[in-house]
């Protein structure tokens, strides 16, 4: 008897969902039919702490968002004189950074007044920018489309050469279900592809998975890095996003004084977002205003160049940082473990043919 | 028991599924419409053409004059009805901007609430479209955040390039916080009744003037431009958020 209580129970509760849901379904409207996209896991790597936020709750990771993204990232139409696509100054070969160039090109033979970052692992990271005013990946595209050093055009002239574009029309219809062109459509792909870009498979990445060994120098180096550099470049992805003054002098012209220019807080002051050291073999010049052009002045700078006068200077700093002339010749071959080949050639990051 | 114990089942089936599907069926609704006027003290605002003088004798003309009005509510006693999705860029330049009106369920209402601004959590969402896109020119690019409240111009107490003044007041969190929450009530014994296929309207308005003076002086001399958050878009915003007076309530 109890067994055909519960079967009736079942049979009640099945009935239940059923009409309960078509209930619901009689409220959507049906305006995507034929709608299909190849939906994409996102991965995140074993060991790593999950993201702070979930960069595709609101925008699901498709194939042909992606590719999307890919195309407008690659394409110079989202700039004011067609020269300077996002790809200009974010090149894959320097994992998305500007390869040799304390600072990048833009529009009118202009120069820009930060270091071009690189871009990986975009969803571990909550505020975009050296000085972290950008509060979402979605809207980071936003600056410099329309930075008038950068590539100086606005949203709606790109709206406008982008809706004239069969091709496009086409893949927007394939990510979003219709043709229309909007800029939260555009944000939503462009970070799609922005997103995808993953640094997870270094030498050093291999190392911790049992797949390769660092060399004498490697492991020294790792050592001094754990001892030494941790604390603010902390693992996995090689930074803590925390904003710090690192110590750098004021930059006379440039007057750049970082974080103070979004928060209006002198304690703020000279403080930018400390940078993953992810490919930092490829991605010289360093510091946000690129003025140190090799990992072995980077170094010096922390154990002899730090201004240790500055108030708002990081307490950890303040003595500067012991390294002996052998901790930093190892320390190097550490950090060149920490190139992604895979990231660097990967095909379908490339531009699209 | 058997036989008891399968009514009883289909009983409760029966009122989950009544009550669920009952309400999309059976709710009377009707419309509320909003609708602003832009004023400067007594008189309707006029763009580009018209000079004004501040309290503290400045003149100046107005070019643009913008602001967002968001989860907007209609309160009452022990009732609150809330627009879904309720985000609205009221424009001066665009008169169509200026009324917005939604749908809701049957009753009575003495006042309104709403946000003067784009509450934190859409500040921090990423990519937003319709009243939200970017495309409007209330967004800043190099230090996300909506501009709550924009209003361009010129004065001759202007020491900027082409006598300009600038007045983009944001900032959403923290110490720079600039949402203010607007709660009026109707006049005195006027209520705001929504009938069934109806539209009673709200007719409100917005007196620029409100935005030099009580609590803060704001003097085009000393402050022509402020276009960052921080203390003195602080200033600018509780002078404004005493803007709004609401005219009249029409039942239909």
């Amino acid at each position: 008897m109890k067994f055909k209580i519960l079967i009736s129970l079942f049979i009640t509760l099945t009935g239940i969902t059923i009409l309960l849901d078509a209930c619901k379904k009689a409220d959507k409207t049906n305006n995507s039919a034929g709608f299909n996209p190849t939906y994409l896991k996102f991965i995140i790597p074993a060991g790593w702490p999950q993201p702070a936020t979930d960069i595709f709750k609101a925008n699901p990771l498709t194939e042909e968002g992606f590719q999307l993204g890919r195309k407008l990232f690659y394409d110079g139409r989202l700039s004011k004189d067609g020269n300077f696509p996002c790809a200009s100054c974010h090149q894959q070969f320097a994992a998305f950074a500007t390869y040799d160039h304390q600072f990048s090109h833009g529009f009118d033979n202009a120069l820009s007044v930060r270091n071009a970052p690189p871009i990986f692992n975009l969803a571990w990271m909550k505020e975009m920018h050296w000085d972290g005013g950008i509060n979402h990946i979605e809207v980071q595209p936003l600056a410099p489309i329309t930075n008038k050093i950068e590539m100086a055009e606005t949203i709606g002239n790109v709206l406008k050469k982008l809706s004239i574009d069969s091709a496009y029309k086409r893949m927007f219809t394939a990510a979003f279900g219709d043709n229309m062109v909007n800029s939260q459509r555009m944000l939503k792909a462009i970070s799609q592809f922005m997103g995808s870009i993953q640094s997870f498979n270094s030498k050093y990445d291999q190392v911790k998975r049992g797949a390769a060994s660092f060399s004498v120098s490697e492991e020294m180096g790792y050592a001094t890095f754990k001892a030494k550099c941790n604390t603010c470049h902390t693992e996995p992805l090689f930074t803590d996003y925390s904003f710090r003054n690192n110590g750098l002098t004021l930059d006379p012209f440039l007057l750049d004084k970082g974080r103070m220019g979004i928060t209006n807080n002198p304690a703020d002051s000279l403080k930018f977002k400390v940078p993953s050291l992810r490919n930092v073999a490829y991605t010289f010049p360093y510091m946000h205003d690129g003025r140190r052009f090799s990992l072995s002045q980077v170094i010096e700078h922390y154990r002899t160049g730090i201004a240790i006068n500055q108030p708002t200077l990081d307490p950890l700093l303040k003595n500067r940082i012991n390294i002996t002339n052998q901790q930093k010749v190892d320390l190097v071959e550490f950090l060149r473990t920490l190139t992604d080949d895979v990231l660097l050639k990967d095909k379908r990051l490339a531009q699209p043919q | 028991m058997k036989t008891n114990l399968h009514y009883f089942l289909f009983t409760i089936a029966s009122i989950i599924l009544f009550a669920s599907c009952q309400k999309s069926i059976e709710a009377k609704t009707g419309m509320v419409k909003f609708n602003f006027r832009n004023m400067i003290n007594s008189t309707p605002m006029v763009l580009d053409a018209a000079t004004y003088t501040n309290p503290f004798g400045e003149t100046y003309t107005i070019s643009r004059f913008k602001y967002y009005v968001s989860n907007v509510r209609l309160t009452g006693t022990g009732t609150t009805a809330i627009e879904n999705e309720s985000y609205h860029l009221v424009d001066e330049s665009i008169p169509g901007s200026l009324s917005f009106s939604f749908e809701t369920d049957e009753n009575t209402f003495s006042g309104i609430s709403f946000l003067l601004g784009v509450d934190s959590t859409r500040n921090v969402s990423g990519a937003q479209t319709g009243a939200l896109d970017p495309l409007n020119d209330m967004f800043w690019t190099w230090n996300s955040g909506y501009i709550m409240a924009k209003v361009e111009g010129t004065s001759p107490q202007s020491n900027q390039v082409g006598k300009k003044i600038e007045y983009h007041i944001g900032g959403f969190s923290g110490v720079n916080n600039t949402l203010k929450t607007i709660n009026l009530a109707f006049p005195s014994g006027k209520n705001l009744i929504i009938t069934e296929g109806k539209t009673s309207n709200i007719s409100l308005e917005a007196d620029f003037n409100k935005w030099w003076q009580t609590p803060n002086d704001i003097k085009i001399t000393n402050l022509p431009v402020c276009t960052t958050p921080g203390v003195q878009a602080k200033q600018v915003a509780d002078n404004y958020s005493k803007m709004f007076t609401i005219t009249d309530v029409a039942n239909n």
